[in-house]
């Protein structure tokens, strides 16, 4: 055991953290504006990757596939807090958790029978060839997983600091009833934040998808993790969730390397555990999580 | 400018409002005094939109609003400084400022050009404000939090504003401040409601006044009428 594997499994494994990162990431954006998440993102991930690789499969260039499937993770968002939350919301009942849920369940389905249960390749234009950095290898395909949740982070934050919309979002998330004293609707930026956190969704699905192949069930790992990353992280911290991600993606690549791969999954848990158990607010975070 | 007619609201089942009914005339500044749990707030949450009325009518500037959301309402011409001054405290205090004309401005590029006349209209008659433009809201004083409410309340430009309790959790020299800023408004021309735990300084400023009690409107009149009023004299102005 060199230190040279251990940098190698530990920066491997932090690059994929970051995949766990913006899915929670997706969870904090509906969490600021509604109080609510979608316990049905991972089928989003999910569904949003399969429609992509159809459009790649029906010749779209891949920087044309990217917004497209973008726009069709932001739909379905849009569909979740119709259909999902948003009658919850108005009865200020937490009917929102069994409804994604239900939704996420009727995605799931319907993934199945469209593309069928087959695990398949997602083909990507980003070559699979490894550059040096410091002593460790990269590949060209991880890289490409960190640059693309840095910079949709980079730019929703962006969006949130230096636009009037993104700061009515902030607005709404400080203070809902204030916010619609001021002419904005609460609705709308509830529609808003969960149009963005399905797009966020959905990159994450075209980012993790030449890695993982793209199936039913490729995101219910992800998804455990993703929770895990958001509970220990707090659901207001978007830098927190950035450290986590990363943490919790190497800590798992080093204990499935020394201790075998049916440990993988285990750090998370333990964390999600010990977050629970000591600093159920997060460690980033300040608002605390209703317990239901 | 702004009528309210046999207004009934409430929390669940049980009714605060039983029927309020008040006008404030374009230009004018009433005030809306009475016991705490009268009904006073309640009658501006109603007004506003943050309460739906189960029974009665709103009107502003000729047209009906009841019933309709907070931020329709807000858009057609209603700013309300709530109780409490609600500021948005992660935001800073010149973000609070440019939310509070979010109906008129564009929503991503050239919002603070288009904005910078107000705000150098608000800066001007709060300039404790323009010192601190960057600092996050929630980390102002008491007084200066509700300088901000009542700014980006005017940011807005209004057809009607409802200021309640703008006094309220301050120190007395604050609170002569916020009279002084009151009395500013008026003479701007600005149509005004106002909600006073002290009924006295909030007579000295109104050109009418209602004194609510138990989810109705009391006694009505001018200040120099309810001075008289040995009723109103006993329990608010003794």
């Amino acid at each position: 055991m060199n230190a040279s594997i251990i940098g190698q499994m530990a920066v491997s494994g932090a690059l994929m953290g970051l995949v766990y990162a913006l899915i929670a990431y997706g969870f904090q954006l509906t969490y600021a504006t509604s109080k609510s998440i979608n316990f049905g993102q991972g089928e989003l991930v999910m569904v949003s990757a399969f429609f992509s690789l159809t459009l790649t499969n029906l010749g779209l260039p891949y920087w044309l596939m990217v917004p497209g499937g973008l726009l069709f993770g932001a739909l379905l968002g849009l569909v979740v807090e119709r259909a999902g939350v948003r009658l919850a919301l108005e009865q200020k009942g937490e009917g929102w958790i069994l409804l994604t849920i239900i939704i996420g369940l009727f995605f799931f389905s319907a993934a199945e029978n469209i593309w069928g249960r087959d695990d398949r390749p997602f083909p990507t234009p980003i070559s699979a060839d490894p550059i040096h950095v410091l002593g460790v290898d990269i590949t060209r395909i991880e890289l490409s997983v960190a640059v693309g949740v840095l910079a949709i982070m980079g730019l929703v934050e962006l969006f949130k600091r230096r636009t009037l919309l993104g700061k009515a979002f902030e607005a709404v998330s400080a203070d809902r009833d204030a916010a619609e004293l001021m002419g904005i609707s609460a609705t709308r930026t509830v529609m808003l934040s969960y149009g963005l956190s399905g797009s966020v969704a959905a990159l994450a699905g075209i980012l993790v998808s030449p890695i993982t192949t793209v199936g039913p069930t490729m995101a219910s790992a992800l998804i455990l993790k993703a929770f895990s990353v958001a509970v220990v992280a707090g659901l207001d911290s978007g830098f927190g969730v950035v450290l986590v991600g990363m943490f919790l993606g190497a800590l798992e690549s080093l204990a499935s390397f020394y201790l075998g791969s049916g440990w993988r999954e285990a750090p998370g848990l333990v964390l999600l555990i010990l977050a629970l158990a000591l600093r159920p607010t997060g460690v980033f975070g300040k608002a605390t999580i209703r317990k239901v | 400018m702004l009528q309210v007619e046999d207004l009934h609201a409430g929390y669940g089942a049980s009714e605060v409002l039983i029927g309020t009914t008040l006008t404030v005339k374009q230009g004018s500044l009433v005030a809306l005094i009475g016991a705490n749990g009268a009904g006073k707030t309640t009658t501006m949450r109603a007004i506003s939109g943050g309460l739906k009325p189960s029974r009665g009518r709103v009107v502003l500037d000729g047209q009906e609003v009841q019933g309709l959301d907070a931020s329709r309402i807000a858009r057609l011409g209603l700013a309300h400084a709530p109780e409490g001054r609600k500021v948005f405290g992660p935001l800073s205090v010149e973000d609070n400022l440019l939310l509070g004309a979010y109906g008129r401005l564009p929503r991503f590029f050239g919002f603070r050009a288009k904005a910078q006349a107000d705000l150098d209209r608000v800066y001007d008659l709060f300039p404790k404000l323009r010192d601190r433009t960057k600092q996050a809201a929630g980390t102002l004083s008491g007084g200066e939090q509700q300088m901000l409410a009542i700014g980006r309340a005017l940011m807005a430009r209004p057809k009607v504003m409802l200021l309640d309790e703008p006094s309220m959790g301050l120190a007395p020299v604050i609170v002569q401040e916020v009279f002084r800023i009151i009395r500013r408004l008026k003479e701007e021309g600005i149509t005004l409601l106002l909600v006073e735990q002290f009924a006295k300084s909030a007579l000295e400023v109104a050109d009418y006044a209602y004194v609510m009690e138990r989810g109705r409107i009391a006694v009505e009149g001018t200040p120099a009428d309810l001075s008289r009023n040995e009723r109103v004299i006993a329990a608010y102005l003794g």
